[in-house]
């Protein structure tokens, strides 16, 4: 049986473009956001974060600058690009479709 | 500008290799400090909140690892590093590196070498400018209807030619030329025969070729049979005949005494389009100036012009194809019956169907053994590479326990065999392509006289390098996929724990495969061995071969007195009378005769008789001679008599036979007085039967075979043999000598009657050192193969040696065991060689003179031979397993 808060394939690319949308952040900045809003239902695991990431900015959808962090150490933000702000509304429109296909299916069963 | 963007991301990915790794590493160490952070201030010590993040954290080199795919260029990453890691292994191990290279090396070069000579012979474009627009038409003509040929039978009559040239839709230019026109005397000083063609006037205009000098054909000059005298000479015949005279254009050439004026010199280079380079190219219209004896230019069904089409630029073969089907379909309704189907191919100097098959034919047989001797390359280097793996079974087990993939595992034993297949293979390669050329300018040199001069251009070209390239890495997977997988498949905690010590019974790891690859290479080894054992027994044959008739002391003289040289019967009679008196008085000479075929000449005559009572026509091979024919050859009659002077002026209707001809014809019985019919019914009686010999065919003597008495009407076909008691330089020149001062412009080739055997001998001579050269080295590697392995096997089973010898075994038993081992795949495979074999001698046999596809002695005396060899190739290894001091072998880890 999978585990409760394992990712639905595909969605943590959808997860971090949001999560850097609306300012730049750093990795760890990344899963503790993901975390909190989704109330400690989604664990993000760091094994799959870095290599996401990393996808993300050879897809050019992201772009990592290194900046102070609030510590005052320097550290590595990503930021969202104009292909990637393209790609979230994308992404976001094919999550919005699935999920709402699959409680239509869930529900009228 | 996302794609540009994210080429440059691509890229920084890959030259920034290192300073992104010192990124990702601050990367990681930040978020681990932030999570040490968080973890402290919610109450852990420092030390607990490290151990804490670690944990929660993962696998850090496999994180990067990850990241590092993402970049996009791991697979660049450990291709590098497998091959440095490979390059290090190899250097550790030099012995091992060198025979593998070596063996590879051999293999490829052989493999390249001879891709190289049949890409020059049939594959090449002509060397024309753009070449690859030039097609060769060729026709295959089918059903029941009568067709003359002049040549080959895929040629074309001149209305064929001019039907295709006007109608066709897909040529820019469709030109014609009589291949063969060999042997054109051209008068001067010193005749000389020539090689060259008649074209048709589009020639060197269809081909994009500009003479040097002066002009090229027009159309003019095709205009009427026989108006325009012109002919265009080759670079190297001006260069070598005419001093490169720049004046030579405008000055007349006699060609079979015909004058010619010279209207150009072609480019240097330009030899025409067959594999023995033109020295002239005449107008079609002068066939018959050149060749009084036939007018080919009127005759709609006599082949003897090939085709060669420039198309039109977009036009696709099938478009050429469709198109000229159409109007062969039209010829055909001409010829009731006769159905043609055409041949288009790119062209090349084999243009013509039969060509190209006998080519190929002999082509594919040559790879094929040539990629035997390379098959038991890779055999060879396979088994070394088992060997080795089996050494480092301990290394790949830990690698395989503590995670690494199999398939990782695989690619990195696959990448070291890359490299040695590269190596051998660039080291082969260089070989050939610096030798090739030197090599085959050497053979061709070096061909019989009567052998047209070949020129080909075997310069190694794009197709070869890629044939090189295909090759090497081919052979780089097939001698390396087995040992890695095998290598990689094992069971881990033995392996671990280095039991490599096989005992008896429960046979070494890799035992059963090695063998099988020994078994191969013996069965390889063996085909080649008896393919070489019979065609070198098929040369011997031909060296001491018994024609059946005597040729020591015997020269030919051989000249033409056609019309083509000026004669007619009256004035060849005058000539021969004439002839045969000067020589008959020359010192030594004791006798001279009169043949239309020289014996072994390569002079084939035949005609069709019917045996009168039966109905149906027989084809025979004959010879028109002079009665003392049988007794200078040392020919016994066994009945009747020979031809007597008396009919032989007479042109008496009489023949001899050989003796299987009339055991053949009328067996049983009787052949004198027996007739033959011809076609016009005239009979013709046998007075004579002459004992069997191979004047024809060299290892044939038992066709249908007659003689007819040499009369005064045929003295214009006629040759000359002489014995002389003197020796043989001295004649031939007297002879010559003789002939000039009868007729100067005249060319008379007199040889020894021996000669002749030289160009029955050419053929198997080739094959038979190539052969013998292909089977030496098959039987080289393979040799090295089965001792590579016994000394792997023994050094393997030290200690089971050492245990057998503490339990009561003396040397000699040891030894026994490890022959006994070594030999057993050996002698299956050499049984299953010796199988295929016997299968497949029966290609062989259309070689090979005399002898049966089944000779005793190559199957035979090979195997003993492979089995003595491989016996010697494991003596050594096993000898030493037999002097192991127990002791010390117990001790041996």
């Amino acid at each position: 049986m999978a585990k409760p808060n394992d990712l639905v394939q595909g969605t943590l690319d959808l997860l971090i473009l949001k999560t850097v949308s609306l300012e730049p952040k750093h990795g760890w900045a990344i899963a503790k956001r993901i975390q909190q809003i989704s109330g400690e239902v989604l664990q993000v695991q760091q094994g799959s974060l870095y290599p996401a990431l990393h996808r993300l900015e050879q897809k050019a959808w992201i772009k990592a600058k290194w900046m102070e962090s609030e510590t005052g150490r320097r550290a590595k933000f990503y930021c969202l690009t104009a292909a990637g702000r393209a790609q979230l509304v994308k992404e976001a429109e094919n999550w919005n479709r699935l999920s709402a296909a699959i409680n239509l299916a869930v529900q009228t069963t | 500008m996302l794609l540009a963007w994210r080429l440059w991301l691509r890229l920084r990915a890959l030259f920034c290799r290192n300073r992104n790794d010192r990124l990702l590493d601050d990367e990681i160490q930040f978020h681990l400090d932030q999570q040490i952070t968080e973890y402290v201030a919610a109450g852990m010590t420092r030390n607990e909140a490290r151990h804490a993040a670690m944990r929660a954290f993962g696998n850090p080199t496999v994180l990067k690892e990850e990241v590092r795919d993402s970049w996009g260029w791991i697979w660049v990453e450990q291709i590098a590093q497998d091959l440095r890691y490979g390059a290090r292994a190899l250097a550790k191990n030099p012995g091992f590196a060198v025979t593998a290279v070596l063996a590879v090396a051999l293999g490829i070069g052989v493999n390249t070498g001879i891709f190289s000579v049949l890409n020059g012979v049939a594959l090449k474009l002509l060397p024309v400018p753009a070449a690859n627009q030039m097609v060769s038409v060729d026709q295959i003509l089918h059903g029941k209807f009568r067709r003359n040929v002049h040549g080959e039978p895929g040629l074309f009559s001149y209305s064929e030619y001019k039907d295709y040239r006007e109608n066709n839709r897909v040529f820019s230019g469709l030109l014609a030329y009589a291949p063969f026109l060999g042997l054109v005397p051209l008068g001067g000083e010193k005749p000389r025969p020539l090689m060259g063609a008649e074209t048709s006037c589009n020639f060197f205009d269809v081909l994009r070729e500009r003479p040097a000098l002066g002009r090229e054909f027009v159309e003019a000059d095709c205009s009427a049979p026989g108006a325009s005298p012109v002919v265009v000479l080759s670079d190297e015949l001006w260069r070598s005949r005419f001093g490169e005279d720049p004046q030579i254009v405008g000055t007349s050439i006699s060609l079979n005494r015909t004058r010619f004026v010279v209207i150009g010199v072609a480019a240097p280079g330009f030899r025409g389009l067959d594999p023995w380079p033109s020295e002239f190219w005449v107008p079609v219209a002068m066939q018959k100036a050149l060749e009084p004896d036939s007018d080919l230019l009127p005759e709609g069904n006599t082949g003897w012009l090939a085709l060669l089409g420039r198309i039109r630029p977009g036009v696709s073969l099938e478009e050429i194809r469709a198109n000229l089907g159409v109007i062969a379909g039209r010829i055909d309704q001409q010829y009731p019956g006769r159905t043609t189907s055409l041949a288009i191919h790119r062209a090349t100097f084999l243009g013509r169907s039969e060509e190209r098959s006998v080519v190929f034919g002999i082509g594919s047989v040559v790879l094929a053994a040539v990629g035997l001797v390379l098959l038991i390359a890779c055999a060879n280097v396979a088994n070394l590479l088992l060997a080795r793996a089996s050494a480092r079974q301990k290394e790949i087990a830990i690698r395989l326990s503590i995670g690494g993939s199999r398939w990782r595992i695989v690619r990195q034993l696959l990448a070291e065999s890359l490299l040695i297949a590269f190596l051998g293979g660039t080291l082969g390669s260089i070989v050939v392509f610096w030798s090739v050329e030197g090599i085959a300018r050497y053979l061709l040199a070096h061909l019989p006289p009567g052998v047209p001069r070949l020129v080909w251009d075997v310069s190694p070209d794009p197709y070869v390098w890629g044939y090189a390239l295909v090759l090497t890495a081919l052979t780089g997977i097939v001698f390396g996929l087995a040992p890695a997988l095998h290598a990689t498949r094992q069971d881990l905690s033995t392996a671990v724990k280095g039991n490599s010590a096989g005992f008896l019974g429960k046979t070494a790891s890799g035992g059963m495969l090695r063998s099988t690859l020994v078994g191969v290479q013996a069965a390889v080894c063996m085909v080649l061995l008896i393919a070489a054992g019979l065609l070198m027994r098929g040369l011997y044959l031909t060296q001491t071969v018994d024609p059946g008739f005597e040729m020591k002391g015997i020269t030919q003289a051989r000249f033409d007195l056609s019309s083509a040289q000026g004669y007619n019967v009256a004035r060849a009679q005058a000539f021969q009378r004439e002839f045969i008196a000067h020589v008959e008085a020359l010192p030594g000479v004791d006798e001279v005769e009169q043949a239309r075929a020289m014996p072994l000449g390569h002079q084939f005559l035949g005609t069709e008789l019917t045996p009168t009572g039966e109905t149906e026509l027989r084809q025979f091979e004959f010879n028109v001679v002079s009665p003392g024919f049988f007794a200078m050859l040392e020919m016994p009659i066994v009945r009747g008599r020979t031809f007597t002077e008396v009919a032989t002026m007479a042109d008496a209707a009489v023949l001899v036979v050989t003796e299987s001809t009339a055991r053949r014809l009328w067996p049983g019985r009787d052949a004198i007085g027996k007739t033959l019919r011809d076609e016009e019914k005239k009979e013709y009686r046998i007075v004579g039967v002459v004992k069997d010999s191979q004047v024809s065919h060299l290892g044939h003597s038992d066709g249908l075979f007659l003689y007819m008495p040499a009369g005064p009407k045929e003295q214009d076909v006629l040759q000359l043999l002489v014995h002389s008691k003197n020796n043989d330089v001295a004649t031939i020149n007297a002879i010559r000598e003789s002939a000039r001062a009868l007729d100067p412009d005249l060319i008379v080739d007199v040889t020894r009657l021996e000669d002749n055997l030289e160009l029955w001998r050419t053929p198997s001579r080739i094959v038979a050192v190539l052969s013998g050269v292909l089977g030496a080295l098959a039987l080289l590697l393979a040799s090295i193969g089965v001792h590579g392995v016994v000394s792997y096997g023994v050094s393997q089973r030290i200690r089971e040696i050492g245990v057998r010898m503490a339990l009561g075994a003396d040397g000699r038993d040891v030894m026994r065991v490890v022959l006994q081992q070594a030999l057993w795949p050996v002698a299956i495979g050499g049984v299953i060689g010796i199988i295929v074999c016997a299968a497949v001698s029966q290609v062989l046999s259309d070689v090979l003179y005399g002898i049966g596809a089944h000779d005793p002695i190559a199957f035979i005396g090979v195997p003993v031979f492979l089995l003595a060899t491989s016996f010697l190739a494991s003596y050594a290894p096993a000898r030493r397993a037999s002097r192991l001091d127990p002791m010390e072998a117990l001790r041996h880890e």
